[in-house]
């Protein structure tokens, strides 16, 4: 008898975030679904929105610019990825040094990640500036030409990279360090006696026991950086062109500067399914050399 | 008993846990309640003696703190059992249309928005804001607004904004940097001379200063439209035989006019002018970067205001966008802000009051005073405050004498969408493309989004 008497505690207790994560997160993912099969703009929203199907979906995928945004989205995301994980990871494993003044420099090179995204873009845009920034005045000063960081459609969307990749860095070094000082010190001792080099004790102990940590940071800073639109918003608001125009950015301005709510909406959805592929495809890499590696 | 001694701090543990969840639950109902008590207590909220509007509004915020500050005083002392305030977000231009459609959208509380002229359309259709054609009859005073400001209120018949004050694009120069390139001002006017004007001082001034200022801003579209205007063209032109709504607009700025107006800038960038990407509203030109710049009146707000008696020995205004000949008359945009009530407002009578009183002569005119704005309304332009500005504000005659060659902007829904068309017709040939297919590949799109195809 006393088998089958349900305990409800427990669920109890799972009711607060059950609530959190309904109302936060579900929720609106269900009510942008709807919005993607409905006809909602800025002069239907207090009207009746008309039921359209996969409409939405099919004018998206029939728009050239659907397209090239992607193409930009891509390059954003490759340039920022590979860069902050890159560079995040260098950096912390030199910090990891026992070296005088690591603490120190730590903490400096988090300053980028705790200042607000809007702050970082208005700096970066007036560095950038033609004729106000300090990049082009210093290149001016020692005889070089004055470049088009934010006016030259084929730099502009690399100018942004750049600012991402200093704004995103800190957050790879600070989870990396994390990681770092997980693995046991004796590892590194046993792999010096066994004479086993600093680039050997990189790859063959360092790479392999921080795996969990570098797949978790890359799905977070690639989720991140599909996401992002505040810098090319401020930045460039998208151009010159459709230079600067990532997906995410295009989301924003279909919804909001065009007044295509259930465009953007569409927009939304896909951003949503390509995240979730992405982090599939990292997560099923990693189960993979994970197994590989258990079999050897 | 090791069981249970084993169980002792675990229980505990749970213990705290619920504590901490029971703790961030009651939190998240607390915030929940406090979103939306304003909705469910309204009665509450009426009976108390403090009445406060809530309203967003466009920066700068010196404009809105004068405004009002004064009409409140104003109001205050009608209502003397009630304490009226005005809670009031100044934000970003381009954030403001953001904020008042989500907030609109969202049916929230608000009793009065600033709406640029070329938002009213999509706002009026939106049915975000309340038609103070009523309360206007009964006001009587629409007679005393320049007919060109009151119809840019108006849509649908119904008035759905008062436009408030206005301005318009003209040419600034710095005076001190045309006589050091042996250049009078004449040559400005037209398109040749402009150009030479260009070549001339890019060969006298610093390498710190740019001779002309040419903008590639988001808003290039309104730089662009005068040369159309002055050349018989326009925006849209009503048509016949809509597909579903018999007569509506129809996108004509890639006419004859508008392709010779793009050649007018397309020149401009192959003469050696840069496009400015970035845009401070006239600050570039008041820091001298800058020998000759077309920027909206309010560039001399840009100018310290100890420095405005003064101002026109330094600087110098032509009425006018540069022409092909003398014999084209010129053409400037006009610009400026409306006031209007939104349809969620839960005080429209006292939102009505309050913009009723800050559009009265004595509380307008020390912001036009203090801010460089032009009036909309005749017995300011024209009336007694007229001299008044005219000897505070300067070239305030110059800026008035633009007026009648003045245009708005359509103020239909769909002109954000078209306005990007243009605006990416015009970065492209900016970059080399050719105006004709640029412009015809816009008015294809603008066409999509009209309905037309």
């Amino acid at each position: 008898m006393q088998k089958n008497k349900i305990n409800v505690e427990p669920y109890l207790y799972l009711l607060p975030s059950l609530f959190i994560l309904v109302s936060l997160l579900l929720f609106p993912l269900l009510w942008n679904i709807y919005v993607s099969t409905h006809d909602v703009s800025i002069l239907t929203i207090l009207k009746k929105w008309d039921f359209v199907g996969l409409k939405n979906f099919y004018d998206l995928f029939s728009d050239p610019k659907f397209y090239e945004s992607l193409k930009l989205t891509l390059f954003f995301v490759v340039g920022s990825v590979s860069a902050q994980f890159g560079i995040g990871l260098l950096l912390a494993v030199l910090l990891n040094q026992q070296i005088k003044g690591t603490h120190v420099l730590r903490t400096l090179l988090i300053i980028p990640w705790s200042v607000s995204t809007v702050i970082t873009a208005f700096s970066f845009k007036f560095m950038y500036d033609d004729n106000y920034g300090i990049i082009n005045y210093v290149l001016e000063s020692i005889g070089l030409d004055a470049v088009g960081w934010l006016s030259d459609p084929n730099i502009a969307i690399w100018s942004i990279v750049l600012a991402n990749i200093w704004y995103g860095t800190p957050f790879t070094i600070l989870f990396l360090t994390a990681g770092l000082h997980s693995i046991s010190p004796h590892l590194y001792e046993a792999a010096i006696i066994d004479g086993a080099t600093k680039i050997k004790r990189f790859f063959f102990i360092t790479i392999p026991l921080l795996r969990q940590f570098i797949i978790t940071n890359l799905i977070l800073i690639t989720v991140w950086s599909i996401n992002f639109f505040d810098l090319q918003l401020i930045m460039t608001g998208g151009g010159p062109l459709f230079s600067t125009t990532t997906t995410s950015l295009y989301m924003y301005r279909e919804a909001f500067e065009f007044g295509s709510f259930s465009g953007g909406a569409t927009i939304g959805i896909l951003l949503i399914v390509m995240n979730l592929l992405l982090t599939f495809v990292y997560v099923k890499i990693f189960n993979r050399k994970t197994s590989d590696q258990n079999e050897k | 008993m090791n069981g249970n001694r084993f169980n002792q701090p675990l229980k505990k543990y749970y213990s705290d846990i619920n504590i901490v969840c029971l703790y961030v639950f009651s939190i998240f109902l607390l915030s929940i309640f406090s979103i939306f008590s304003p909705y469910v207590l309204p009665e509450v909220v009426s009976q108390e003696e403090t009445i406060i509007l809530t309203a967003i509004v466009a920066e700068p915020k010196e404009r809105w703190d004068l405004l009002f500050e004064n009409a409140l005083e104003e109001l205050n002392k009608k209502y003397t059992d009630k304490k009226i305030s005005v809670d009031y977000s100044v934000l970003p231009y381009s954030d403001t249309r953001t904020q008042i459609v989500t907030t609109l959208a969202g049916r929230s509380d608000l009793d009065l928005v600033s709406i640029d002229q070329i938002w009213l359309g999509e706002f009026a259709e939106a049915g975000f804001l309340t038609d103070l054609t009523d309360r206007i009859k009964l006001w009587n005073k629409s007679s005393d607004w320049y007919e060109n400001n009151w119809q840019g209120g108006i849509y649908d018949n119904q008035v759905k904004g008062i436009w408030a004050w206005t301005d318009v694009r003209a040419l600034w120069y710095w005076k001190d940097l045309l006589n050091q390139s042996e250049l009078s001002p004449d040559q400005l006017k037209t398109w040749n001379g402009y150009w030479d004007s260009f070549v001339k001082l890019s060969k006298n001034l610093d390498k710190k200063i740019q001779p002309i200022h040419l903008t590639s801003a988001n808003h290039v579209p309104d730089m662009w439209y005068p040369y159309l205007w002055m050349l018989g063209g326009d925006i849209l032109e009503m048509k016949d035989n809509h597909p579903s709504k018999g007569s509506y607009w129809f996108p004509v700025y890639n006419s004859e006019a508008g392709i010779k107006a793009l050649e007018f800038l397309k020149n401009q960038t192959e003469i050696g002018i840069k496009p400015q990407i970035n845009h401070f509203w006239g600050q570039e030109f008041a820091d001298k970067k800058f020998a000759v710049m077309l920027e909206g009146s309010w560039l001399l707000g840009q100018f310290p205001r100890d420095q405005w008696p003064d101002l026109e020995k330094k600087i110098g205004l032509i009425p006018m966008f540069p022409v092909p000949d003398n014999k084209t008359k010129t053409s400037t945009l006009m610009g400026g802000w409306l006031l209007g009530i939104p349809e969620t407002s839960k005080h429209k009578d006292l939102a009505w009051e309050l913009i009723t009183i800050m559009l009265e002569p004595k509380i307008l005119v020390p912001m036009l005073l203090e801010q460089g704005y032009l009036p909309t309304q005749k017995s300011i332009a024209e009336g007694n405050y007229s001299k008044e500005l005219a000897s505070t504000i300067p070239y305030y005659d110059e800026l008035i004498s633009l007026i009648p060659y003045g245009k708005g902007r359509p103020n239909i829904p769909e002109y954000p969408q078209i306005a990007d068309h243009i605006r990416m017709a015009i970065e492209e040939v900016y970059h080399g493309a050719d105006p004709k297919q640029a412009l015809d590949q816009a008015a294809e799109n603008s066409m999509y989004v009209l309905g037309w195809r």
